[in-house]
């Protein structure tokens, strides 16, 4: 009865906010298909503060070292890439942000074994330098991953500086500053990793042979010398290409980039994470290829304008609000292809003002031809999401072996569902042996004219990450009194499983969580085995839409509105949607005065999977209630309960699986073949990073990043933490 | 002597404090058992909330019953627990681990409630006997 009224206002205010959308959405090809007939504003979803149009110059400070525009190269043109460190790294090398080209966090390091791991002790611990300084609000999760090639390790900081360190004694060779500002910092001050890259046209021996490319949270792509950290002057301008060209009128940090680009035979393939939840026409999430050569302008792929390549005129822009892309893209040099994990649309909660075109790659992996920026394939994960399960991790390259005999160059995709899919690379179809089947989904939902898909994809024949669906005895809490409050917060959501559309008259259960299953820190693949190492989290969400009105009451707004506190929300958290007409809140499903999550544990868990045989080879809860308590207090209890973990495992040849993650603040080694916990120590932070192994002069060390994570409640440090047996050496 | 007396007085004196905590349970659970029940959900909080309601005000006038039924709630939440999450230990940490550190304290208070009530029977009201006296 209550949506009458509120349909009604659609219909009579669908003519104007038709009009609008039209003139908001112009973009330079002036056309947005599916924009129109299903657009569903009411009166009251004008915010108060209604965004400059998107042709506006950008705000000061987002183009952050005034760098001019980069001229286009016809991709034809680009040089052969000459064989790079990543495709067949060194044996005592990690090479790439997932050791290799396959991305699959394998080393064939076998130094370190469960019977010797428990002897690892500190070797040296390395001071990055970034962190919150003085009335700074704490927006770091540095989640870096070094990269080793030769004696140096290369890595970022949270906030971009480049630098090279002696793998061997953690002393700073060089240092690159990029100058990141603190109003870039977007949602997290994070940065995952650099790439290594031999040059095809600089001859060895001279300056920028060797480079390191990185981007960065203000949108730059800075590429310096191997050797000395100093810029490339040919590449873009003095080094850097400002990546925010063609983006149209923004603000620092609502576009930032936190992922290293792949190099794929010659084009550096930038994808950029636009904050969550702001407003529906959001900066694009165009996916741009760049010559890794000269900086110059290869190709784009403009969701909502597939057939221009090209980069928009001065005064246009890439069309605003299309799915973002902000995992880790994994490159394929045989196949000529980038495998792009995609995002959703600007305005996570709300579908009804999304394109076809949209609706077609978005939460998806998306094939794009390195050559043209043209997709060859597309396989969506979610259709038409609604709740946030953009893909997260990087994809891993593999090998994949099928009963009768024949090798499938497959690529595993995890996703925040928990489904992994296994696909063939060369068409984005499900391997044979993993079939997908499209089963039904609540639908059509109860938000008006933004119908949910009746069906969504599940990948049947691969171990589900997670548990059955949430039962009012699953609440918990550590008395009855909370149990009893969990309850009645069960009972008076929505929920009917996965996929329960989102409401506005009561709150809905989002579960599995929009951290996942999988999340960024992605899975580790031992392809001598065969095992799948996955890590992953049991964190449901309670969400509600809001209506304009009360999201205005709630003070949400949009992060380029002039009243926006930029230590107030976040891409996590509760958001404006603004040009939509409901607001999201989310919070975790949990008691809000103890901050207890309100299911039972474990949390998060590790587990091994046999690919060939599909079998769970052992799960367990992974992470402890030491550093986990009520009110976000310590138990100190060595009790393992299983947290909330980001951040990946790595595997090696030596049987043994490495992963820190989880909210206790501990670095473990894990036995492979038992799932039993080896080894571990106490991080001076949070463990939010993938870590990584390597060998120097006979010595293999473990180093990871203990940079915290603020939305994980985990402490912040600048550390990076290196282990090593102790008097090992060859 | 004189030590049975005083731990006779904590007894009474741990009932009464114990009877305000469990009433004030007790009210929790009914109203909001109420509230789950109305949506949909379990009625083991009315239930066990009205059992401990007539407890803790048992408890409050020192009788012996009071901590009988609270133990009776006790072993009826006890085998509420099994019956919804069986073995699984996780699920018996909020149903079981606060209300037995409670039974516990209930139990050591029994024996000062009884030798309170064995008093109150032989001198014909605990109220009555000073003032018959007065009389």
């Amino acid at each position: 009865m209550r949506r009458f009224p509120l349909l009604t206002t659609t219909l009579l205010c669908s003519a104007l906010a038709l009009a609008q959308a039209r003139a908001q959405v112009a973009s330079h090809s002036e056309r947005i298909p599916g924009m129109g007939n299903d657009s569903a504003q009411d009166a009251s979803s004008a915010s108060k503060f209604t965004a400059p149009p998107p042709g506006n110059p950008q705000a000061p400070g987002v183009n952050a070292a005034n760098l001019p525009d980069i001229s286009e190269i016809d991709p034809a043109t680009i040089p052969a890439m000459v064989p790079q460190q990543s495709a067949n790294p060194g044996h005592d090398d990690w090479a790439a942000y997932g050791h290799d080209d396959n991305q699959d966090r394998f080393s064939p390091l076998t130094q370190l074994t469960p019977e010797n791991v428990g002897g690892l002790k500190r070797a040296f611990v390395y001071h990055t330098g970034s962190k919150p300084g003085p009335g700074q609000a704490n927006k770091w999760a540095a989640e870096t991953t070094p990269i080793k090639v030769g004696n140096a390790l290369y890595m970022c900081s949270a906030t971009n500086d480049i630098m090279r360190i002696d793998a061997a004694t953690g002393e700073e060779k060089w240092r690159f500053k990029a100058g990141v500002q603190y109003h870039s910092i977007p949602y997290t001050a994070a940065c995952k990793g650099v790439v290594f890259y031999t040059s095809s046209t600089v001859p060895e021996g001279q300056h920028c042979h060797d480079r390191i490319v990185e981007s960065t949270l203000d949108m730059r792509l800075i590429a310096v010398d191997a050797q000395d950290g100093k810029a490339c002057e040919s590449f873009g301008t003095g080094g850097q290409v400002n990546l925010m060209q063609g983006m149209g009128e923004s603000v620092p940090g609502f576009v930032s980039m936190t992922s290293p680009p792949p190099i794929v035979n010659g084009v550096v393939v930038i994808n950029q994470e636009v904050l969550d939840g702001q407003r529906r026409w959001a900066p694009s999430g165009v996916i741009r290829g760049y010559d890794a050569e000269s900086g110059k302008f290869a190709w784009a792929w403009d969701v909502n304008n597939p057939d221009d390549h090209h980069q928009p005129e001065p005064g246009k822009f890439y069309s605003r609000g299309t799915p973002n892309s902000w995992a880790t893209m994994t490159g394929d040099n045989e196949l000529g292809l980038v495998y792009v994990p995609t995002g959703n649309s600007a305005a996570d909660y709300y579908s009804a003002l999304r394109s076809d075109k949209e609706n077609a790659v978005s939460s998806s992996i998306v094939a794009i031809d390195v050559k043209t920026g043209s997709p060859r394939w597309v396989f969506q994960t979610v259709h038409k999401d609604v709740w946030d399960y953009d893909l997260g991790s990087q994809p891993t390259k593999l090998d994949y072996k099928a009963a009768d005999g024949t090798v499938i160059p497959a690529l595993l995709v995890p996703t925040k569902r928990g489904q992994t899919f296994v696909l063939d690379r060369r068409t984005g179809k499900p391997v044979p042996d993993y079939p997908v089947e499209e089963k039904p989904a609540p639908s059509p939902g109860v938000v008006p004219n933004d119908p949910r898909s009746p069906t969504q994809p599940w990948s049947v024949a691969f171990p589900r990450l997670g548990f059955p669906p949430l039962k009012e005895s699953d609440m918990w809490g550590m008395s009855p009194i909370d149990q009893l409050f969990c309850r009645i917060k069960y009972r008076r959501a929505a929920y009917v499983g996965e996929f329960t559309p989102p409401h506005v008259d009561r709150p809905w259960i989002e579960y599995p969580g929009y951290n996942g299953g999988s999340d960024w820190g992605s899975m580790a693949y031992d392809p001598a085995s065969g095992i799948v190492i996955a890590n992953w989290n049991n964190t449901p969400m309670y969400d509600q839409l809001v209506t304009r009105k009360q999201a205005d009451k709630l003070g949400l707004m949009s992060i380029d509105d002039p009243n926006y506190n930029p230590s107030g929300g976040g891409a996590e958290g509760n958001g404006a949607m603004s040009d939509t007409p409901y607001g999201i809140v989310v919070t975790p499903f949990w008691d809000q005065y103890t901050h207890m999550m309100c299911n039972k544990p474990p949390y998060g868990m590790i587990e091994a999977i046999d690919i060939h045989t599909h079998k769970v080879l052992w799960q367990k809860p992974l992470g402890t209630a030491r550093a986990n308590g009520p009110w976000g207090l310590p138990t100190f209890l060595p009790l393992n309960i299983g947290t909330p973990n980001n951040g990946g495992p790595i595997v090696t040849a030596g049987g043994l699986v490495f992963v820190a993650a989880a909210t206790d603040n501990l670095i473990r080694a894990i036995d492979v073949k038992t799932g039993k916990v080896v080894w571990s120590d106490v991080l001076p932070g949070g463990g939010q990073a993938t870590p990584m192994t390597y060998m120097v002069d006979g010595k293999q060390y473990l180093a990871i990043m203990a940079g915290g994570h603020h939305f994980m409640m985990t402490p912040v440090s600048d550390e990076l933490v290196v282990y090593a047996l102790p008097g090992k050496t060859g | 002597m004189s030590v049975g007396v005083q731990t006779g007085r904590v007894g009474l004196v741990g009932a009464i404090l114990l009877g305000g905590l469990i009433t004030l349970f007790g009210l929790i659970f009914v109203v909001g058992g109420a509230n789950l029940a109305a949506l949909g959900g379990s009625f083991y909080y009315v239930i066990c909330g009205l059992v401990l309601l007539a407890s803790g005000i048992l408890l409050l006038l020192r009788r012996a019953l009071g901590a009988a039924l609270y133990l009776l709630a006790w072993i009826g939440t006890l085998a509420w627990t099994v019956y919804e999450v069986g073995f699984d230990w996780w699920g018996w940490l909020p149903r079981l681990f606060g209300p037995t550190i409670l039974a516990v304290l209930v139990a050591l208070c029994l024996p000062a409630l009884r030798r309170y009530e064995t008093f109150r029977s032989t001198t014909a009201g605990p109220v009555s006997g000073p003032d018959r006296r007065a009389v």
